[in-house]
């Protein structure tokens, strides 16, 4: 009987015990995933998915035409539910403008970018990037050769920093307040990345990120008729290489070491094994053996710079990465390196937001192009590279954002992701033709053959807004969109040249902006790809334009006389000049350009006019590789904009985004903004 | 020399052995935990050959001799003299008990390089993974105006050849891109003038005992690549390397494994210290 009621009794406490076991250990994972849950996204938006994808400078017409020939069946699908519509782009329709209109949602007033290139006023004329500055440091401890700068007590040396020159609020912050995750890959116009000041924030920073040599991205290039020396040109270097016996020895340039007084750049030894026979090459480098044919690359060689400091202090080490291209062995042997990108494994400079998010990344996908502009246009400009090497370049650039792409998708749950193409931009830039016209370095059919890369382009990209539809159908809000569209380069605008042919800019024989120009014969110059400015008394230094009655009078002349410009065969230059006291409102326009030059279809300013120089013709064939472009006016470039859900507003635009996103999530729309919810 | 080389390839027969199968554990444990067990065993280890070949009552008799000397310097510290002959004293007897670990040193060199150079087989590199690309280099013997031979790699299913036979004619050395395609442990073959040579070569994804190099005759080249025979002094063929992937840890990662084990091993025997009366 007592056994029978122990094991009664025993059989009911376990029981009892199970239930209650499992009872608390769901208690416990419901209410750790709810506590969880809760700490992660004190949120509204109870697990919204929003997607944006940019393709930097997708084109409507050309967009619209393959939909119409079914060669784009997933954004015609976009299309047919109501979701496309031309999206209006930044006044001046440049990338870092036009980001940053999408990032706050308002117009350069707003943020204070107008073009690629700014000028301090006080410095008459002193150009700069205008999205990031680096700005020197103060104070350092002299040892022998070495600068040292000591950031903490008692020396409290200011180090030299790159400060992010983008103003206003970016949108994300708003996420970021409201606890909603946001996740950015490669946005553009945000280097360095913007703080995240509530953790929900991450960012890889996009255009404007630079190389090790602080550029925007400089290749190198060896071979055996390269210049002695080593002799800069613009995005390259080009060095020769000379053979003893197979084998040369040659540098690849690296950063600067900022330890010494004067500042020398750093390098790294490699050798170079020729193997004609074979048509391939051994390279030799920091103790690695890379093996190529002729025509084929590298995969990502990691790259230590050595910065040596005085002798009591440890040296330090900038990691870069690089790939090396062997395109020819013999009987001239070249071979190219990419610029040397900052190595995402153990990045030298903050590049992401965290830090860390670079490294997460690396440590999934190994390394890859970390440099804002990564499709080698310069190469191709300045003949390294051929039309076909280019385009493969650009192809594995491609390769490598799908593969970051498919990463972004598994790594992401809910809220907002970014993610941005650029190769719709700079392969446009490169490869664009879409008339009849000469272009300028290709015969007809290769400009079509070469043109035809932008439609395949097109139709891959659409590929992956199709593989996206169904992955997440309407259980997210697509956007698909792009800053600005596409045009011929055929001609190009010396806009220095009109002025001083006008006499609005002195002296009459002058070469260069920065050289010769006599600044008391001047009454506006041009600076950067569409800006003018007027030489205003008491905003530049060497004003000679009194405000008021003088400065309005010579807009208003300016703005005809360049609105009526025509080319030799009677077509119109011009679009339409903007003026920026009208065009702009906000708290940022102490930088704005007084006027800005919105060019016709099929013209840009010329390559001089961005330099500052000057040429005798003031219209003239655009030469180079870079054939196409979509610096002319605002009404001319308009981009795209697909949705999975209809798009009420008619005319949307950049600034128009920023609210639609915020709206989707539930949050109020900040009357910083000027844009209104598209839906 | 030839004898000096002799000598390692005879220890190397016994490193070989005993590494191979007492070390084994290595290939199927976490690196982390593997590191850890083996640094901590070869610190007790030592610890103890350190016990039974060094003067253990000398060097607690200098021992005492120091603590005397710093209580001195206590004691004394108003008096100058006093405190500065302490400091001499303690200097000296530092320097006695640095001159009592030489014979133990002496003692364990050897038997901690053939340690060493057994660790790093699983340790300094990692294996190729299937599909995984590695460069091999053969290095000829005879100097830069001798003719060169000819060198076939011989197909095989563990490898496939990428790009190669390229010829760095200055180094006299022929590279091969090869690319993995089987795991598990593979002879490669090379045909040198009618002559076979062989190279092993690991693929895998966990720890494997790997040879970076075939070495030549040279006894210090023979000591840091244990695994295989060393090529006769007369052999066309010098050495055979294959550029394996650095294993990226900082516990049982490349050249980090060495930091760690030293570590290890030396907290591992100061805690063991008073339970193997040990003095040090």
């Amino acid at each position: 009987m007592a056994k029978s009621s122990i094991r009664k009794i025993s059989r009911r406490t376990v029981l009892k015990r199970s239930a209650i076991a499992v009872a608390a250990c769901a208690a416990g994972v419901g209410g750790g995933s709810f506590w969880l849950g809760r700490r992660k996204r004190n949120s509204t938006h109870l697990g919204k998915k929003v997607i944006v994808i940019g393709f930097d400078g997708m084109d409507p017409q050309l967009a619209r035409r393959m939909m119409d020939a079914g060669e784009l069946p997933n954004l015609a699908k976009l299309r047919q539910g109501g979701g496309f519509r031309q999206l209006g782009t930044s006044i001046p329709p440049q990338s870092p403008v036009a980001w940053a209109n999408f990032i706050n949602g308002a117009g350069p007033g707003s943020h204070g970018i107008f073009d690629f290139i700014h000028r301090h006023p006080s410095e008459q004329c002193a150009p700069f990037f205008s999205a990031a500055e680096t700005v020197s440091g103060k104070g350092y401890w002299d040892v022998g050769d070495y600068r040292l700068q000591l950031n903490f007590w008692p020396f409290n040396h200011k180090l030299p920093a790159t400060l992010l020159r983008r103003q206003g609020v970016p949108f994300w912050d708003y996420l970021d307040e409201a606890g909603i995750p946001s996740t950015f890959y490669d946005l553009p116009s945000n280097y360095p990345p913007s703080p995240s000041q509530h953790g929900n924030h991450r960012c890889l920073s996009g255009m404007g990120t630079p190389d090790m040599l602080g550029t925007y991205g400089t290749y190198q290039h060896f071979a055996e008729d390269g210049p002695q020396g080593t002799v800069n040109e613009g995005g390259g270097k080009r060095t020769q290489l000379i053979f003893q016996q197979e084998t040369a020895k040659a540098h690849l340039v690296g950063p600067e070491n900022q330890f010494l007084k004067e500042s020398t750049p750093t390098s790294v030894e490699f050798l170079v094994h020729r193997d004609r026979q074979a048509n391939a090459a051994v390279i030799e480098v920091q103790g690695r053996k890379i093996l190529l044919e002729s025509g084929s690359w590298s995969p990502w060689i990691r790259l230590d710079f050595n910065l040596s400091t005085p002798a009591f202090v440890p040296d330090e080490t900038a990691h870069g990465i690089c790939r090396f291209y062997l395109q020819e062995v013999a009987p001239n042997f070249r071979l190219y390196v990419t610029p040397i990108n900052i190595d995402p494994s153990d990045p030298a400079i903050q590049m992401a937001e965290p830090d860390s998010f670079v490294q997460d990344i690396s440590d999934r996908l190994g390394l890859f192009y970390t440099a804002g502009f990564q499709e080698d246009h310069k190469a191709l400009s300045n003949g390294v590279f051929s039309d076909d090497e280019f385009v493969r370049q650009a192809g594995m650039v491609l390769e490598e954002r799908l593969a970051l792409l498919d990463y972004a998708l598994q790594d992401y749950e809910d809220g907002l992701l970014f993610f941005y193409f650029s190769s719709t931009d700079l392969q446009s830039h490169m490869l664009w033709w879409n008339n009849n016209d000469k272009h300028p370095t290709r015969s007809e059919s290769e400009a079509k053959k070469y043109f035809g890369n932008i439609r395949q382009l097109y139709q891959r990209l659409d590929g992956v807004v199709g593989d996206l539809l169904a992955r997440y159908g309407n259980r997210a809000t697509l956007f698909v969109m792009s800053d600005h569209g596409f045009a011929n380069f055929g001609r190009q605008f010396n806009l220095n040249s009109y002025l001083r042919y006008h006499g609005y800019l002195g002296r009459p024989e002058c070469t260069s902006l920065f050289r010769d120009v006599d600044w008391s014969q001047t009454a506006a110059y041009g600076l950067g790809i569409n800006g003018l400015y007027l030489n205003l008394k008491g905003r530049e230094r060497d004003g000679i334009i009194e405000p008021g009655d003088q400065q309005e009078a010579i807009l208003q002349e300016l703005t005809q006389r360049l609105e009526s410009v025509r080319d030799v065969n009677g077509q119109q230059v011009i679009h339409h000049v903007h003026r920026t006291d009208k065009a702009y409102s906000g708290s940022a326009t102490a930088l704005a350009p007084d006027l800005v030059v919105g060019y016709c279809r099929g013209y840009r300013a010329s390559w001089a006019t961005c330099l500052g120089d000057l040429t005798d013709e003031i219209l003239l064939d655009n030469d180079s590789a870079w054939s196409a472009d979509h610096c002319a006016d605002v009404a001319e470039v308009p981009g795209v904009l697909f949705s999975n859900r209809t798009i009420d507003m008619a005319n949307p635009a950049l600034v128009d985004l920023a609210p639609s996103i915020l709206n989707e999530f539930g949050l109020p729309i900040p009357s910083s903004m000027e844009g209104k919810n598209i839906f | 020399m030839d004898i000096l080389v002799q000598i390692v390839t005879c220890l190397n027969r016994t490193a070989n052995a005993l590494g191979r199968y007492l070390l084994a554990p290595i290939g199927w444990l976490p690196g982390w935990f593997s590191m850890t067990i083996v640094s901590a065993m070869t610190g007790v280890l030592l610890l103890v050959v350190f016990k039974y070949t060094s003067n253990q009552k000398a060097i607690r008799r200098v021992r005492d001799k120091i603590k005397a000397h710093l209580l001195e310097m206590k004691l004394f510290k108003e008096s100058a003299a006093v405190t500065l002959r302490a400091q001499g004293r303690v200097f000296l007897s530092v320097s006695r008990l640095l001159s009592l670990s030489i014979v133990p040193m002496c003692v364990m060199l050897v038997p901690v390089c053939l340690l060493m150079a057994q660790l790093a087989l699983w340790y300094q590199s990692r294996p190729l993974r299937v599909g995984e690309g590695a460069v091999i280099t053969l290095k000829l013997g005879g100097c830069g105006e001798s003719s060169w031979p000819n060198v076939i790699f011989e197909t095989n299913p563990a490898a496939d050849v990428v790009v190669g036979p390229v010829r760095v004619q200055r180094k006299r050395e022929i590279c091969w891109h090869v690319r993995a395609r089987q795991a598990g442990y593979h002879q490669i073959r090379f045909q040198v003038d009618h002559e076979t040579t062989e190279k092993e070569l690991a693929v895998g994804d966990h720890y494997m005992r790997l040879a970076r190099k075939r070495p030549s005759w040279n006894w210090l080249e023979t000591l840091l690549h244990p695994s295989e025979k060393p090529f006769p002094p007369d052999a066309a063929v010098q050495s055979i390397e294959i550029d394996y992937p650095d294993r990226a840890s900082y516990i049982s990662g490349t050249d980090w494994w060495v930091v760690y084990w030293f570590v290890i091993s030396m907290v591992a025997a100061w805690c063991f210290r008073p339970w193997l009366h040990v003095s040090i």
